[in-house]
């Protein structure tokens, strides 16, 4: 069965990111087992000379270089994701590589009805630069708007159509994964870029300060 | 002098955006005042903690507020802003947003060649959402490539045409700052445009306060972190605290009132009880729409004044209120405008001139006479409209006064009506016993029959 690591785009305890990662977990429980990951409490990215990781990250990195993928639930805050969910990825590049090459799926909840829609394609475009080179689910959107109003009391989508385009959606990350895997060819350059330009004066590893 | 604040989108590090931040303040220095703020020590956002008291984001939140612009210098992290300077702007659009209508200018440094272009468009449109809602300056992009060639050891940028770049795309910045500054400026067609109930917010009016609860003062002052007591404040030209400036205005020789060009009446000096004032006013009064604080049948006139005064028609407009044999008070309306001539509100002094004349006359050993052959002129200066159709108005004080006591006695006006003084003043002519010149310093008495509506018409607070 696979693993998926899935990441809270936010802090606040009324996020219906969280509850609709919660939703998957429990839905999609006979096909993959997804671990619901909080990003509350990482400090806000700094670079520091000695290249100092905090222990909350490297925790998350590790469940991710554990895992077969990882599933990003965000909101959208000023049109585009929050500064917490944009530290976490600063810290999950800063030496170190999990999402490289690592399927990734975006979902996103919003209170209005565009469901996130600029915080996911800024996400995108995030997830696509140098330090990050994750592999992200294309041609894929779950827009989730007018959230609040989106659950039931069991924490299950009040939609069917909403649930079910979340289950075709699932099912392709689901493919995605094992199609990824094929896609060997490049890693090992991207890896290798990714150490051999690390340095303490470019900050990261090969991107612009 | 303009006045910005720059911020550096980077923390924790050596940062070439901090040097070119610096190295703009420093060569735009006789012209433009820019204070770097240091986002150093804000928390990780959570809007769950959002609780409007925390004193870095106020700090912040307070310098940006006051300043005519800002300049944001990004680099580029992952394709996008550093999360620390979206973490400030995250605080600075949930429950305060200094950055609304504000002018920016968005620049940029980095390492290799891009020079941070991705990340200050990411930047240009969290700015734009709505939360936000600054104003980015278009085009001009200024990317600072190879950033760690860029400067001497001075800091100093050493490529003259990059710097000559930077001249020309600040000299468009000022002009971008004063435009933008412009936006919200209320731009009524004619006087009865004019919004009396202040709907039309301008960058100064201070939102998410009820305008007409009687703790505005306290509840604004709150809101807005306002200075106070000992706190200094830089004018032009010198420095006061809260206080001096209180002890200041309190002793003004007249009775002051500033309403906003929101038309929000938003101070007096408050230096004696409503009873004992030329033109009463009420401390929970302070805060209100214009509308408020006037009977419905001088709004028009009213309006009038204010247009002309924001229009630029007129820089004064002045007119008196209680006239008599002891007592000629004068209401004296002028324009306040910014450094762009832009229309800031109405400055009132009331004052009584009569201690004035008689001072005159006995200092100088004359006495008053009709003339015989005085012209007939509306007693209301400043508004075209007035002093062209007021040639029934009667040259001699006495017949301007007398004329008011029969309008404050009864007649509404209908509010269309083209203006006339008597309405205007709404005031009254009544005999006054108990003024004497001996009590000239002293605030004047109000004649006790006036209804004190009525004394008060135009002026501002005298609704209850």
């Amino acid at each position: 069965m696979k693993k998926f690591v899935a990441l809270v785009g936010t802090n606040t305890a009324k996020s219906t990111n969280r509850k609709l990662l919660q939703y998957m977990k429990k839905r999609y429980a006979d096909d993959a087992e997804i671990e619901v990951v909080e990003l509350k409490g990482l400090p806000i990215f700094k670079k520091s000379e000695e290249v100092y990781i905090p222990q909350q990250a490297r925790d998350i990195a590790d469940k991710i270089d554990a895992s077969d993928g990882v599933i990003i639930g965000t909101p959208e805050y000023d049109h585009s994701i929050p500064a917490l969910l944009s530290s976490a990825l600063a810290w999950l590049s800063y030496g170190i590589h999990p999402l490289m090459d690592k399927p990734v799926m975006i979902v996103g909840t919003s209170y209005g009805t565009l469901g996130a829609s600029r915080a996911q394609a800024q996400l995108r475009q995030i997830l696509d630069s140098p330090e990050l080179k994750a592999t992200v689910l294309p041609s894929s959107e779950f827009l989730l708007g007018h959230s609040l109003q989106a659950f039931d009391d069991n924490g299950d989508l009040k939609s069917a159509t909403e649930s079910q385009k979340l289950d075709g959606l699932f099912d392709d990350f689901l493919e995605f994964v094992d199609l990824t895997e094929k896609l060997g060819h490049s890693k090992q350059i991207h890896e290798q870029e990714a150490s051999s330009t690390f340095s303490w004066d470019n900050g990261t590893t090969g991107d612009d300060k | 002098m303009v006045k910005l604040v720059g911020i550096a989108g980077s923390i924790g590090e050596q940062s070439y955006n901090r040097m070119l931040l610096e190295f703009i303040r420093d060569h735009f220095k006789k012209t433009v005042d820019i204070e770097i703020l240091d986002i150093n020590d804000v928390p990780m956002f959570n809007e769950d903690e959002d609780h409007n008291d925390n004193p870095v984001v106020h700090e912040l939140a307070r310098k940006i507020s006051g300043a005519n612009g800002v300049i944001l210098a990004t680099p580029e992290h992952n394709h996008t802003v550093p999360a620390a300077m979206k973490n400030v702007i995250e605080w600075l659009s949930n429950n305060v947003h200094p950055l609304n209508g504000k002018a920016v200018w968005i620049v940029g440094a980095s390492y290799h060649t891009q020079g941070s272009s991705r990340a200050q468009l990411h930047l240009k449109q969290i700015l734009e959402s709505p939360g936000v809602n600054a104003f980015v300056m278009p085009g001009n992009e200024f990317l600072l490539s190879n950033a760690k060639e860029a400067f001497n050891a001075d800091g100093s940028l050493k490529d003259a045409r990059t710097v000559g770049f930077l001249d020309s795309v600040m000299k468009k910045f000022l002009t971008f700052m004063k435009v933008i500054e412009m936006m919200d400026a209320p731009d009524p067609k004619n006087a009865h445009e004019e919004d009396m109930d202040s709907k039309h917010p301008v960058n100064t009016t201070v939102e998410g306060v009820d305008m007409n609860d009687p703790e505005w003062v306290e509840k604004a002052a709150e809101k807005t972190h306002a200075a106070s007591g000992g706190d200094y404040v830089k004018l032009d030209r010198g420095l006061l605290t809260v206080d001096q400036l209180n002890y200041f205005l309190n002793s003004m020789a007249g009775e002051l009132t500033f309403a906003d060009d929101n038309n929000q009446f938003i101070y007096y000096n408050h230096n004696a009880e409503a009873s004992q004032m030329l033109a009463a006013r009420t401390p929970d009064q302070a805060g209100d729409p214009l509308s408020a604080v006037h009977p419905g049948r001088v709004i028009e006139h009213v309006k009038q004044v204010l247009y002309a005064l924001r229009t630029g028609q007129s820089d004064v407009v002045s007119m008196p209120a209680q006239t008599g044999p002891n007592q000629h008070v004068m209401h004296y309306y002028r324009a306040m405008r910014d450094e762009n001539r832009r229309y800031r509100g109405v400055n009132e002094l009331v004052i009584d001139i009569m201690p004035i004349l008689k001072y005159y006359l006995a200092a100088t050993g004359q006495k008053l006479v009709k003339d015989p052959d005085a012209v007939p002129m509306s007693p209301i200066t400043g508004l075209d409209a007035v002093t062209g159709a007021s040639a029934h108005s009667t040259p001699s004080t006495d017949a301007t006064s007398g004329a008011s006591a029969s309008t404050a006695s009864a007649k509404p006006e209908p509010a269309k009506d083209p203006i006339d003084m008597d309405s205007l003043t709404g005031a009254s002519e009544e005999a006054q016993p108990g003024y004497t010149a001996a009590e000239n310093s002293a605030p004047a008495q109000k004649p006790e029959s006036a209804p004190e509506s009525d004394t008060d018409a135009t002026t501002g607070a005298s609704e209850h």
